[in-house]
């Protein structure tokens, strides 16, 4: 008890008692998360500001004759006529490994149950993206283990690529199956010791989804041993719009950590629609004026601010960013979806018809870019996938040429045949990344010809049969792949000659 | 709705900028605009009003050095707090005594926003929201 007691002595002995100048202001309105305070005439653009019993707020409107605060934390308490004071700061949350595997809300309070976060630093919130001076081109590859998007649309690290389609079309199974991915790799690499390995944590910040779907997102990693080394921002769709707003904002100062001190990190925003939607929201309670749908005039620079974080810099490490935006009916030109295109290096756009087809991950190819990634893509997944997006989009066009007419000539039918079979072997089950040596193996099968025996409707038993036997039988020529990452002369006679087995196998 | 509100404020501002004689608010020109308002109603007199009075509440308040005291505080105080503060923000603040229990011990001076605070109360206050 004695020892309780010391402690509050000291921490009364170290608090000053020196005179403590505050600016302060009254509650004039507060609804719907928003507060007009009469006062703060010291009060800064963004800054903290305490609300009584324990809830902060972030100036956001600063008028001449009252400033207008979104609220963060519990507002029930609140009421005309409290005391705000400023607080001199901006707002911060805490970051490092220590945050690793735990569910975080906004302003990085534990929501996970597994008792305090014992984070040593903290970063602020809204910070300058890097200038040009301090960033490096995307150069070193993200591997998502989904075969169409690493052969096709490849990611670097350090690139914001965005991922749109409309609902229900799996735009969050292609950012959980990376995530997963990169705990895989993670998990090869530090086995391995390679002091070049370079790990890749990854963050995902949850806006104004349902709680459930967050469990099951949660549920997910924690199956698949991803847990470890993700962090989780729920920001779900019951919490006020502030914290939804904040939320993005939040998980970018957590990424910028790993950036700043020479790591790598994933950060998923899942979704941008529902974000522009809670700062819309905040926008009109504060009486700004709106545009077009209803957005405020500055909801370009809330998503550009964002995005702009994520960069690769010269001697640290890396952030890269996959946005999502939710469509209405596949329309891409909506006003949110078309602000995040211009801003990220490159869209994946899913599908709906394609979904329901049974084509998963549904890309659309001819929709699809990447236009910094190619930079990124190891030279063997070039080798054996550089003509495979040219290939299937024209197998899109001929494909829909062929509903008119029957009489289709050799060739023709013969590029349809491949185009089918290349979609069959894209085909993907949700959470099951591929690693890149076994994509490249896969690949390398089809260019050869080696599925072109195989009647179409089973390409898919045919590619997972190959998929076996090489994790069983061949393990030390795809960790050759891995630690190449270029097909040379030696390594595609050797892969000639495996395939050559497995066909045996498989045929006999 | 929100055009009235925004006219109602720019007439109090308005207003409130001619309640000024040498370079503080005066009571005459208050009476004066205040008779003015009932002679010409503005459209919402009421959100005049209001807006009116709170920016001169806001002025008064610039002018006067509230000093909440939890024990005794003398005259002699007073003037020290007084002069204190006219130098600090460069204008005439007078100094004006209130008690409060709630200090414990202590003094909380404020001047318009600004709050100068040494009392017990606020330290265990800060002490709660440490922990």
């Amino acid at each position: 008890m004695s020892t309780v007691l010391e402690q509050i002595e000291q921490q009364i002995a170290q608090l000053s008692s020196r005179t403590v100048k505050k600016n302060t202001g009254n509650i004039r309105a507060i609804a719907d998360g928003v507060a007009k305070i009469d006062g703060l005439s010291d009060v800064m653009y963004n800054e903290m500001v305490q609300f009584p019993g324990g809830a902060i707020g972030i100036a956001l409107n600063l008028e001449e004759d009252e400033v207008g605060c979104v609220i963060l934390g519990d507002i029930s308490n609140l009421k005309e006529g409290d005391e705000v004071t400023t607080t001199g700061k901006l707002l911060s949350v805490p970051v490092g490994k220590a945050l690793l595997g735990r569910t975080v809300d906004s302003l990085g309070n534990p929501v996970d149950g597994k008792g305090p976060i014992d984070a040593k630093e903290t970063y602020p919130v809204e910070r300058i993206a890097p200038g040009v001076v301090v960033r490096k081109s995307v150069s070193q590859a993200l591997f998502t283990g989904i075969m169409a998007i690493d052969s096709m649309i490849p990611i670097g690290r350090g690139q914001r690529e965005l991922i749109i389609g409309d609902r229900g079309t799996g735009k969050t199974t292609i950012t959980i199956d990376t995530i997963i991915n990169q705990a895989k790799i993670n998990k090869v690499g530090l086995a391995s010791g390679d002091p070049n390995f370079r790990p890749v944590y990854s963050i995902y910040v949850a806006i104004g989804q349902k709680n459930s779907n967050i469990v099951r997102t949660i549920s997910a990693l924690e199956a698949a041993g991803a847990l470890e080394f993700t962090i989780i921002v729920a920001a779900p769709a019951a919490d006020n719009p502030a914290n939804l707003y904040i939320a993005p904002y939040s998980g970018a100062a957590m990424g910028e950590w790993f950036m700043e001190n020479g790591m790598d990190a994933l950060i998923v925003y899942d979704d941008l629609s529902k974000h522009a939607v809670a700062y819309r929201q905040i926008s009109l309670i504060l009486k700004r004026p709106s545009g077009r749908e209803a957005y405020p005039g500055d909801v370009f620079y809330l998503h550009s601010r964002l995005l702009e974080r994520a960069a690769r810099l010269e001697g640290k490490g890396s952030l890269t960013a996959l946005p999502i935006i939710e469509t209405l009916a596949g329309d891409v030109s909506a006003y949110i979806s078309t602000n995040v295109i211009s801003i990220t290096d490159g869209q994946i756009f899913l599908e709906t018809d394609l979904f329901n087809q049974g084509i998963r991950p549904a890309i659309s190819v001819g929709l699809s870019v990447s236009r910094v990634g190619s930079a990124a893509q190891i030279k063997a997944t070039k080798q054996v996938g550089g003509k495979l997006k040219g290939e299937l989009a024209q197998f899109r066009e001929l494909a829909a040429f062929a509903q008119f007419g029957s009489d289709l000539d050799a060739k023709t039918k013969a590029q349809l045949d491949r185009g089918n079979r290349i979609v069959e072997l894209f085909k993907q089950p949700a959470y099951s990344p591929l690693p890149i040596e076994l994509q490249v193996a896969v690949l390398f099968a089809m260019q050869k010809g080696f599925f072109e025996p195989v009647e179409i409707k089973r390409v898919v038993d045919a590619a997972s049969s190959l998929k076996s036997f090489f994790t069983t039988r061949k393990d030390p020529l795809l960790s050759e792949i891995r630690t190449k990452a270029v097909l040379d002369k030696d390594l595609e006679a050797k892969l000639q000659a495996a395939c050559e087995e497995w066909k045996s196998s498989y045929t006999a | 709705m929100a055009a009235n509100a925004k006219t109602a404020q720019l007439l109090a501002r308005q207003l409130f900028k001619m309640s000024f004689a040498d370079g503080a608010v005066s009571a005459e020109r208050v009476g004066g605009v205040l008779a003015y308002i009932e002679k010409h109603r503005p459209a919402s007199p009421m959100v005049v009003l209001k807006a009116y009075s709170r920016l001169i509440a806001a002025e008064l308040a610039r002018g006067e050095a509230v000093v909440e005291h939890a024990g005794a505080v003398n005259d002699a105080m007073l003037a020290a707090i007084a002069a204190a503060m006219s130098r600090r923000y460069g204008r005439k603040v007078a100094a004006r005594p209130k008690a409060n229990a709630a200090l414990l011990a202590g003094l909380r001076v404020r001047v318009g926003d600004d709050v100068y605070e040494s009392s017990i109360a606020s330290q265990l206050a800060a002490l709660a929201l440490s922990i």
